[in-house]
């Protein structure tokens, strides 16, 4: 459990605040959340789009760096690292 | 020079900012992009503060909708326009300001002439569409630009200074979708306080501005998260290869 993900914003409503997990197997940061999110279809449909690439306005942050959504399949996570992942809130 | 009227006013603030400070309040122009949610507490103390002279645009009506939180207006203005009821009220909050209360949309083709010689634009929209215009006008004449927006206990802001931080798009590229958001009034109370201290920080020179850092408010748990930002050299805003780059270099 060494891997930490943080959500804000609506996405805490979906899944609570910070979320301590391993690495899935193959390692990507994208199965990662989608590992999470699976748990709550309602939150994965708001992090995923039908095809189960990221949503273009889901931000996602490894170790304070962002993660360009078109990067995202591509990007791998290991232990100790701090993930960040929130819809960017639009009201005013 | 402070009249005595305003040192009278200002009195208990004036050990904090120094007169020149106060002076710097007093001559700058800020421009607040809708009378809302965000805008009526950026307003309000930013009037209070004795801001010299205020923009504030919005092209809406006040609604009985938007008494939870749009606190620049109250149940009689229901009907009125919300420039109308914003120029009332930030009159008699200070009458020693200029408020130029305007009642328009902000489109591409209006946006640089509302914003004017501001000096500071504060982001007090309920839409990205309108955000990344201001944005663009903020990176286009190099002002600086006070991001906020709010959803539900939940809230972020930023400072964008052209040229130097991460600007809107860098941060957010992509809008999320429309949608009518449910707001706690003072989740709009806590963004549009932080906005208004930054826009006084940054006039009066003081302090360490909320420059790429995006502060994420959680009203539920009381706590606030700050993720650094950076700029993106393929921004297609602020970006090397953006029309705003290719103007300036
Ligand atoms: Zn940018």
């Amino acid at each position: 459990m060494t891997i930490k993900v943080r959500f804000f914003a609506q996405f805490r409503e979906l899944f609570g605040t910070d979320i301590l997990t391993d690495a899935p197997p193959d390692g990507m940061f994208i199965s990662l959340i989608a590992g999470i999110a699976h748990s709550n279809p309602e939150g994965y449909n708001a992090i995923f789009d039908k095809n189960g690439a990221f949503l273009e306005f889901v931000i996602l942050m490894k170790n304070g760096k962002r993660i360009d959504n078109s990067d995202a399949a591509a990007t791998t996570v290991a232990d100790d690292d701090d993930i960040a992942v929130f819809p960017p809130v639009a009201g005013g | 020079m402070l009249s005595p009227r305003e040192r009278g006013r200002y009195m208990r603030q004036l050990e904090l900012l120094d007169d020149e400070g106060q002076e710097r309040l007093k001559a700058a122009h800020i421009f607040i992009g809708g009378a809302g949610g965000l805008g009526s507490p950026v307003a309000i103390y930013l009037a209070a503060a004795g801001i010299g002279t205020i923009t504030i645009v919005d092209r809406d009506m006040v609604d009985q909708t938007n008494l939870n939180r749009q606190i620049l207006h109250v149940d009689r203005d229901i009907g009125r326009d919300k420039t109308a009821s914003a120029e009332e009220h930030l009159r008699a909050i200070n009458p020693d300001i200029t408020v130029r209360a305007i009642n328009a949309t902000i489109r591409r083709e209006n946006a640089a002439d509302l914003v004017g010689s501001a000096n500071g634009i504060v982001d007090a929209m309920d839409n990205f569409g309108t955000r990344y215009l201001l944005n663009d006008i903020a990176l286009a004449h190099r002002i600086p630009f006070f991001h906020g927006a709010v959803h539900g206990f939940y809230g972020q802001a930023t400072t964008i200074i052209p040229d130097t931080t991460a600007c809107l798009r860098c941060i957010v590229p992509a809008a999320p979708p429309k949608e009518t958001t449910q707001v706690i009034g003072a989740t709009a109370g806590v963004i549009g306080s932080l906005q208004a201290t930054e826009v006084i920080k940054y006039l009066t020179g003081r302090g360490r501005l909320l420059a790429n850092r995006l502060v994420l408010w959680d009203g539920m748990q009381a706590k606030a998260d700050e993720i650094v930002v950076e700029r993106n050299p393929d921004c297609p805003a602020c970006g090397d290869r953006s029309p705003h780059k290719r103007r300036h270099t």
